[in-house]
């Protein structure tokens, strides 16, 4: 009791403990922000690497597999799948109108159903928007300045099947859609949104020509891929100029600077994966190939019969899956992961010898799909809570030595409770407390602070660049125009319950000092 | 039967490698309700042998010397047994007075009775302690200055406190240390006059310590101590 009574008077009489108890709650409020940021950090690239993959997805790279319509409505009919799409991964190159030509992932979706699960739509940047961006207080992004332009909204739709009207014919070309830091001819400002590039080039004139860098109103790019037989052989490279119909954005650098996206049906055309008619195997070997007449040297080419040819099916590489409700956590992934399996394995049934065999297949959660870049945040989260565990150490010495000052302070205290019959453990109790109380008061105040400074980092962080000139957080660098903050409250509680176990941690051992005082010397300490 | 026995008392204090010798065969015996005082100049002893009767320190064990009180060898006691020892059956009031300045003069009051009921025993006693602790306050004429701090205090006053500290556990055996040392001579004899009124009234046993023969004349026994050794009776 008199150790309660006590802890509150001198809590509240002294200067040195209220300076620990300051020091604690910096110390605690720097570790939960720390936390939270990079917490927030994980979560969106969490979020931005589902954008594009769908919660689980089935693979065959490269090749392909068919029938994938009747995978794809059985795996509708399933109670936990609410959408499918499917997708053709490929490797290609890409040349842009300023004569650069790059590798790139090229990926063929339907773009309604690409939509349906992934965040697709919302991904196009070329849209228009009704409020400009947080940090546009100018209004000069240009989706919010063109925002009633008819032309303008057209991009949407444009973007979302993958199309674009050509202007002399009338008819809807299949395009492409690129990340948005693809073809380079987009300036991002500091703000956040894009804006396209002035670019100047000189004519063989002598004159200088501006150039029009807003692709998706008229530009093309070259598409170049390699496709391959159903062996795998490669055949005779193609190349194709595709209209681009808009431009997305992630929020994952390497996907918005390396991915395009075609219409699913081009890509398949291009790759050889589209429904056609082949050769059986059983057929004539001579049958659609190309002999060549000995005696003449004469090639030509030998037309199967119909009775050689059937009809293969259209192929693609992937469907990717949503599932139904939130699949936040690797868990929930994982049962979707083992549903889809066993329908593949229906599928399979149904097909047998014509599509992969399940134990092939590969199905993977998005998880899987990000696990390189996530396990890398992860990793650097960890190291840094290792770090600031370092930071307990400091306030357990941080308040032993304040305590063992206040020891030779309170000497005389001690010698007086230790006159009227209080026991060497209530002393060590009653300082053991007075660290607990420390640690305690540090640890709330630090929590308290930490939210403030978590819930309103942005507009500080906004302050600190108008009045200070401080910019921590460039947008242009670090590829989020938000410093991401999720404040997680069991780490908040871990946080503060390090600290105040680590002060009366830092208090045992004045503590035990202050039992073992001899009350009669504690008594005459001057 | 005495309810205080001091037999061939001896202590020594260690400084580093040299040996004080501070007790030399040290006798006394009190009755209960009686008042003894230790009469001597300063470094006498006498409140070294003050503090080995409260249990505050322990007497050599040898040569073997022994200090009873109502029957119980007080220096064979364990650390936990000298805790109980101080708290229920002694009371003592020092020269400084010894209150915590961070506590109120009724919370220095309480201090006793908080360490003997513990969390739960006390906060099951509270009003009855409260009471126990405001009347001896009254009695000591400080009923008015409850909720204030030592600092607050005169010296007399804070001497009061300490008295009702020293009686609100019912000792039965009251140690005084030089109690009016600190005090003139007008405010001592006040502070002493009550001291000797309240103990009465309580029936405890009582040892002062003093250097004062007038104050040493008001007890039942003077033993007079000089380095160390008993002088005179």
């Amino acid at each position: 009791m008199y150790q309660s009574l006590l802890t509150r008077r001198y809590l509240m009489s002294k200067v040195m403990p209220l300076l620990a108890s300051v020091a604690v709650m910096l110390c605690s409020a720097l570790v939960i922000v720390t936390w939270s940021v990079m917490g927030g950090f994980l979560a969106m690239l969490i979020g931005t690497g589902r954008t594009m993959i769908g919660d689980v997805s089935i693979s065959w790279p490269n090749i392909g597999f068919p029938h994938y319509q009747d995978l794809r409505e059985r795996l509708e009919a399933d109670p936990m799948v609410s959408a499918s799409a499917p997708v053709i991964q490929a490797y290609g190159m890409v040349a842009l109108p300023n004569g650069i030509t790059r590798v790139i992932t090229i990926r063929g979706v339907d773009g309604p159903s690409f939509a349906r699960v992934t965040k697709f739509e919302e991904t196009l940047w070329w849209q228009a928007i009704t409020e400009p961006m947080a940090k546009d207080h100018d209004g000069r992004d240009p989706r919010y300045q063109l925002r009633d332009s008819p032309g303008f909204n057209r991009l949407k739709d444009s973007g979302l099947n993958l199309t674009r009207t050509n202007l002399d014919t009338g008819e809807d070309e299949g395009g492409v859609v690129m990340g948005i830091e693809m073809s380079g001819f987009n300036l991002r400002e500091a703000e956040g949104f894009y804006t396209p590039k002035v670019v100047e080039r000189r004519m063989p004139d002598g004159t200088i020509k501006t150039v029009d860098t807003f692709l998706p109103a008229s530009g093309k790019v070259g598409i170049t891929v390699l496709p391959l037989d159903r062996a795998g052989n490669p055949l005779e490279s193609l190349t194709k100029k595709l209209p681009v119909a808009n431009e997305f954005r992630s929020g994952v650098y390497e996907i918005d600077r390396n991915i395009a996206l075609v219409r699913l049906d081009v890509l398949q055309n291009m790759l050889r994966m589209n429904a056609g008619l082949r050769v059986r195997k059983d057929a004539d070997r001579a049958a659609g190939t190309v002999a060549v007449d000995p005696s003449t040297g004469l090639e030509s080419f030998v037309k199967p019969t119909t009775d050689q040819l059937i009809e293969d099916p259209a192929r693609v590489t992937d469907i990717l899956i949503r599932g139904t409700g939130k699949l936040g956590t690797g868990e929930e992934a994982e049962r979707l992961r083992a549903r889809v399996r066993e329908i593949y394995e229906e599928f399979a049934r149904a097909h047998p010898g014509e599509v992969p065999d399940s134990f092939d297949i590969e199905i993977s959660t998005w998880e899987d799909n990000n696990r390189f870049m996530i396990e890398a945040v992860k990793k650097e989260t960890a190291l840094v809570l290792v770090l600031f565990a370092f930071m307990s150490i400091v306030a357990v010495f941080l308040v032993l030595a304040i305590f063992w000052s206040m020891i030779s302070e309170k000497t005389k205290d001690i010698g007086i409770l230790r006159a009227l019959g209080a026991s060497r453990g209530g002393i060590v109790w009653l300082w053991v407390r007075y660290g607990l109380a420390i640690g305690l008061v540090g640890g709330v105040a630090g929590l308290v602070l930490a939210y403030t400074i978590v819930w309103n980092i942005n507009p500080i962080h906004e302050w600190m660049g108008q009045q200070l000139n401080i910019v921590i957080w460039d947008p242009r660098i670090y590829y989020f125009t938000r410093i991401p903050s999720v404040v997680n409250p069991m780490h908040a509680l871990y946080a503060v319950s390090g600290f105040v176990i680590s002060s009366a941690v830092g208090a045992l051992l004045p503590a035990i000092r202050a039992a073992m005082l001899h009350p009669v010397k504690a008594l005459r300490f001057e | 039967m005495p309810i205080l026995t001091v037999e061939n008392v001896h202590k020594t204090y260690r400084l580093g490698r040299i040996d004080i010798p501070v007790l030399h065969g040290v006798n006394l015996s009190l009755e209960a309700g009686k008042i003894v005082a230790i009469l001597g100049a300063s470094g006498s002893g006498k409140s070294t042998l003050l503090h080995l009767i409260g249990g505050l320190d322990r007497p050599d064990a040898s040569p073997k010397g022994t200090i009873t009180f109502d029957g119980r060898d007080v220096g064979r006691f364990s650390a936990g047994e000298l805790d109980s020892y101080r708290n229920l059956d002694v009371g003592f009031v020092f020269q400084f007075y010894h209150l915590l300045a961070e506590l109120s003069v009724l919370d220095n009051v309480l201090l006793g009775l908080m360490i003997r009921h513990g969390r739960l025993g006390y906060l099951a006693r509270a009003k009855e302690c409260r009471e126990r602790a405001r009347g001896l306050l009254e009695r000591v004429g400080l009923s008015h200055r409850l909720k204030h701090r030592p600092a607050e205090l005169s010296g007399g006053e804070r001497q009061r406190v300490a008295i009702a500290r020293a009686l609100v556990t019912k000792p039965r055996l009251l140690l005084a240390d030089e109690p009016t040392g600190n005090l003139d001579q007008a405010t001592g004899g006040g502070v002493l006059d009550l001291l000797l009124d309240l103990r009465a009234a309580d029936g405890a046993a009582m040892v002062i310590v003093t250097h004062d023969p007038n104050t040493a004349a008001r007890a039942d026994e003077v033993v007079r101590l000089a380095d160390g050794r008993v002088v005179g009776r």
